[in-house]
């Protein structure tokens, strides 16, 4: 236990590659400075959304760590009401991430329950409440950290065709980010936007919900599935892969030909892979 | 009058379990900070003050604005010159509408609009719904159910929700304004308020001053009967008035 | 009390997700409202900001709840100077045993009823049934389903799930009326069978949307004007109302009409408000001699005691929430298997009737967070479904309530997030579980366990990477130099 925290046997070592800066900068000590936060969906399920996000990350000359200890934010549990196992988990994500500068999270419902519900979890124990305030407060969901901290909304990327953006329901209503998505979705060279009809109403996903209650989870994704076909997009894009997995899952049952990508995936591409 | 109804038994106990649920053992003794609460009869006065001279100052438009948000709101709306001018289109809605039976509410307008004799010339007549001695609590219902149209004044017109603030007292039966399918609201000029805010203020007032028991009772008509509750399909008039006609004096 | 469902929520709920022309009405009715609340609020709003007038609102009744024994008093006494009567009860049956006991002292046969939840919850009408009383409902949503035998779909559009031809066959049946597609039609026979009772009713019930306290005012927000009809008529009045519907002082109704039926149905106000506060007075034209005002606990308590609940009973039964939800608009009302329904109805339903019971309602919910958004009194819903599902999850009021697959699987999760190393441990197992099931790097089937087969039965499951992002970052990323030329 008193290894794991702070977690010096992982996150030091293997995030201490040379600290070179980007390729704009070429700078000694890069202007910015973040960890990886990767969840446990890209670990364990998508861990090409990891390497892209990375990618776009480094590409913008920013310096990544990963410190490797991390697992999960716990939100599975809390969302579940099991909330002494999540509290267990939350607190092994602040022994790992408390000493970093910036942590990026590639997801929305992820940030939000590092942003917003920890604060809930935690409500009985202020000690851990005033770590979890400090992880909190500089923790980013991606696209609001390029757009936001770096300060950019173009990342150099470029792909082709038509592509259509969905709001997950954490990003856009607990975080309340909703622009710097399609600001950066915009600045892909070769791109183009097409908003699909209410782009901000849920999946049906919902985490548990969707092994709970299967049948209405699908009714729901229905609705989305019909919004993206008429969008007539080739590829939905989205920041958190929960909704992914659950639309990509239903569109590739059933032969739907719309690509279902990360944000990160579509900001990752050079145009070299068509 | 009679006498203050007792206190339920089971208060007390009902208030302890209250009380007990939001932490407290005592009652709370000063009354809670709350902005609407906290003006005396005195201060209240003077809020009312304002609110009646921003009105007075601004009567005008806000009459032209009363006509816009009632149109908007279904409502039929007519504005007059003059007494007289109001009269004859009172008479006109009848006539046009071809009424038969029509009663009335006996507010003190009806003494500067001659309405009786506007419609008697139409060959309508009015009767006034009021229980009188010779009326009984159902001859006054049936009477009210019969007619094909009532009119009756307000006490004030609210010009941000078209609603007409109709207080039921001596002359004026709750039925009048409900029972039949058509109704004609009168509304003098002085009797327009900008905002839902401005009547609430000066029903605050009135309340405050009122010495006694006053009338525990008032509607805001702010629009047609109706019901969307068959497949969302809006209809109009189902148990209250289904035609409503606003006549503006000025 | 009205009888609780809610433990059939996930087959009842099957069973509204089959019924195509109910999914229609569903989603017509759920378009229209949430469109045109949207459009009066984008176009209608006056001097104050709706997010301001919705913060104000939010505060005014918190605070009232949080001084709520004060308020009951000022009501009852206020209520009462009007000399009007004034009752406490603190479930359904002493409820429903005060207004019997109003009926039989004035010899009352028939009750014209305006819409109250609260009787709903009390199951009023078949204890007025059961004494020999006729109730009629006046409310031509819930005179439908009154005709029917059921409980209202909807908090303020109870029969929205009947088409035309359901009410003109139950028009035919109970009020012998010739079959017709006519709407209008359909409520001129209503309408003409509510007169014969209006004139002979000798008792009104009527909820409340509001209770001023200082004046003693209950205020009714209604369109059809049945409200009046029952205030009016009948020569008692009786209202039922839950004891959270108080607000401090009358000056405060010009906030709630302004936030209610735009809340509701985009109104930018309802046909009619009856504002009412004791029995007429000596020297009215008409309208009751008796005024009783019932103020009702029936569960409210715990939701006050709690005070992450206690929210929950700034309520004002607008049905955004419901119009909203992704789920609602699916499953429909009477899924949720009691008087309340939607997000609104997944929050009060445990605390008012049984955890266990109705311990699904809290979990039929994606968190989506758009009733949050819309809610004119801001209830925070999604952080008081987490704290419900916290206390069904781990018994904090009683035993735990969920499934022990449920908990393998949250015990497994704990095991294997404590560490990378344990991660990394159970996820080899996983690749080894789900190996045979797997083809193309979609698991199409997982016939051993209960909770992911539900997902399986409709979409592809991904199957666990090769490599795990952490180990391709050991591998591969690490030793990058971050400089990325290409």
């Amino acid at each position: 236990m008193a290894r794991r925290r702070g977690s010096p046997a992982y996150s030091r070592r293997s995030s201490g590659r040379p600290r070179t800066g980007g390729r704009q900068r070429g700078q000694q000590s890069p202007k910015f400075r973040a960890a990886f936060c990767a969840t446990c969906l890209v670990d364990q399920f998508y861990p090409e959304v990891g390497v892209a996000a990375v990618k776009v990350l480094r590409r913008l000359g920013v310096d990544v760590s990963f410190p490797e200890d991390q697992t999960c934010c716990g939100q599975i549990a809390f969302n579940g009401g099991f909330r002494s196992h999540a509290a267990d988990i939350a607190k092994h994500f602040l022994d790992v991430f408390e000493n970093e500068e910036q942590v990026v999270v590639p997801s929305g419902s992820c940030a939000s329950m590092i942003k917003v519900y920890y604060r809930e979890l935690f409500e009985d124990d202020p000690e851990t409440l005033e770590r979890a305030q400090a992880v909190s407060e500089k923790t980013r969901e991606l696209s609001d950290y390029i757009v936001n901290v770096v300060g950019t909304s173009d990342v150099g990327a470029a792909s082709e065709g038509l592509v259509t953006y969905h709001d997950a329901c954490h990003l856009l209503r607990e975080l309340r980010i909703k622009e710097a998505p399609r600001d950066l979705i915009g600045s892909v060279r070769g791109v183009e936007l097409q908003e699909m009809e209410d782009s901000d109403a849920c999946c049906g996903f919902g985490g548990l919900f969707s092994v709970k209650f299967p049948e209405i989870s699908t009714a729901i994704l229905d609705e989305k599935l019909k919004t993206i076909a008429e969008s007539g997009a080739g590829a939905v894009v989205a920041n958190d892969c929960g909704c992914l997995m659950h639309i990509r899952g239903a569109m590739e049952r059933r032969g739907m030909n719309v690509r279902a990508m990360h944000l990160a995936e579509l900001l990752a591409g050079d145009g070299t892979d068509g | 009058m009679s006498p203050t109804p007792e206190e339920h038994p089971n208060k007390a106990a009902f208030l302890l379990r209250v009380r007990s649920a939001l932490g407290r053992t005592e009652p709370i003794v000063h009354m809670p900070d709350h902005p609407s609460l906290k003006s005396n009869a005195m201060r209240q006065q003077e809020k009312v003050r304002t609110v009646v001279a921003r009105n007075e100052a601004r009567r005008s438009s806000t009459l032209d604005r009363l006509a816009r948000t009632a149109a908007a709101a279904s409502w039929n709306v007519r504005r007059a010159g003059d007494t007289e001018e109001a009269a004859s289109i009172i008479a006109e809605i009848a006539q046009q509408s071809g009424v038969k039976s029509l009663v009335r509410s006996a507010e003190d307008v009806f003494k500067r609009v001659n309405v009786d004799t506007a419609l008697r010339s139409v060959g309508v007549s009015p009767a006034i719904l009021a229980s009188g001695r010779s009326r009984s609590r159902g001859a006054l219902r049936d009477m009210a159910f019969r007619a094909d149209m009532g009119v009756t004044g307000v006490s004030y017109a609210i010009a941000e929700t078209a609603s007409c603030a109709v207080t039921p007292r001596r002359g004026v039966a709750r039925l009048a304004s409900l029972a039949p399918p058509r109704l004609v609201l009168l509304i003098e000029p002085d009797q327009v308020l900008e905002t839902l805010d401005d009547f609430f203020a000066i029903t605050r007032l009135n309340r405050m001053q009122a010495r006694g028991r006053t009338t525990n009772y008032f509607n805001f008509i702010s629009g047609p009967s109706r019901t969307a509750d068959i497949e969302q399909t809006l209809t109009i008039g189902v148990h209250g008035p289904g035609e409503v006609h606003m006549v503006i004096l000025g | 009390m009205a009888e609780v469902k809610s433990a059939e929520f996930k087959k009842a709920s099957g069973k509204a997700l089959r019924d195509e022309k109910l999914q229609h009405s569903l989603e017509h009715v759920m378009e229209h409202f949430v469109g045109a609340r949207a459009n009066v609020i984008e176009n209608d709003f006056g001097d104050e900001p709706w997010e301001a007038m919705r913060t104000r609102a939010a505060a005014i009744k918190q605070s009232t709840l949080e001084h709520l024994d004060y308020y009951l008093d000022m009501v009852d006494k206020s209520v009462r100077r009007n000399g009007g009567h004034v009752y406490f009860a603190d479930d359904a049956a002493q409820a429903n045993a005060i207004v019997l006991d109003i009926a039989k002292r004035n010899g009352v046969k028939t009750v014209i009823k305006s819409k109250s939840m609260v009787s709903e919850e009390m199951g009023i009408n078949h204890v007025l049934e059961r004494e020999g009383i006729e109730p009629v409902e006046t409310d031509l949503g819930e005179y439908i389903i009154q005709l029917a035998g059921e409980t209202p779909f909807h908090i303020i559009a109870p029969a929205m799930h009947k088409t035309r031809g359901e009410v003109s066959t139950l028009f035919q049946e109970w009020l012998k009326t010739a079959p017709t597609q006519d709407i209008k039609r359909l409520c001129v026979y209503a309408r003409d069978a509510l007169r014969e009772k209006f004139a002979i009713a000798d008792m009104g019930i009527s909820g409340a949307n509001f209770v001023v306290a200082e004046t003693g005012t209950v205020c009714l927000v209604t369109n059809e004007g049945n409200g009046r009809m029952t205030t009016s008529a009948p020569r008692v009045h009786v209202v039922l109302a839950g004891m959270e519907k108080i607000v401090p002082a009358i000056e405060d109704l010009a906030l709630f009409l302004r936030l209610l039926p735009r809340s509701a149905t985009g109104q930018r106000i309802t046909s009619y408000n009856t504002f009412v506060g004791g029995p007429r007075a000596p020297s009215d034209e008409d309208g009751p001699e008796e005024f009783h005002l019932i103020l009702v606990d029936n569960g409210r308590l715990n939701l006050l005691r709690d005070e992450v609940l206690r929210e929950a009973l700034r309520c004002i039964r607008c049905g955004a929430c419901l119009n909203h939800c992704p789920v609602y608009r699916k499953v429909g009302g009477h899924a949720y298997g009691w008087v309340y329904s939607g997000p609104i109805g997944a929050i009060v339903t445990p605390p008012m009737t049984n955890m266990k019971v109705a311990r699904d309602l809290p979990y039929a919910s994606t968190l989506c967070g758009t009733c949050k958004d819309v809610c004119p009194v801001k209830i925070d819903i999604p952080r008081l479904l987490l704290h419900l599902r916290h206390k069904v999850a781990e018994g904090v009021i009683g035993e735990r309530s969920t499934t022990w697959m449920e908990r393998l699987f949250v015990g497994q999760w704990h095991g294997a997030m404590r560490s990378r190393k344990a991660l990394e441990g159970k996820a080899n197992l996983g690749k080894l579980l789900t190996r045979p099931f797997t083809r193309g790097g979609k698991v199409r089937k997982l016939p051993f366990a209960p909770m992911v087969s539900g997902w399986t039965a409709s979409r592809d499951f991904p199957a666990p990477a090769p490599k795990s992002f952490a180990r391709l970052w050991r591998e591969e990323l690490a030793h990058d130099n971050g400089t990325e030329q290409r």
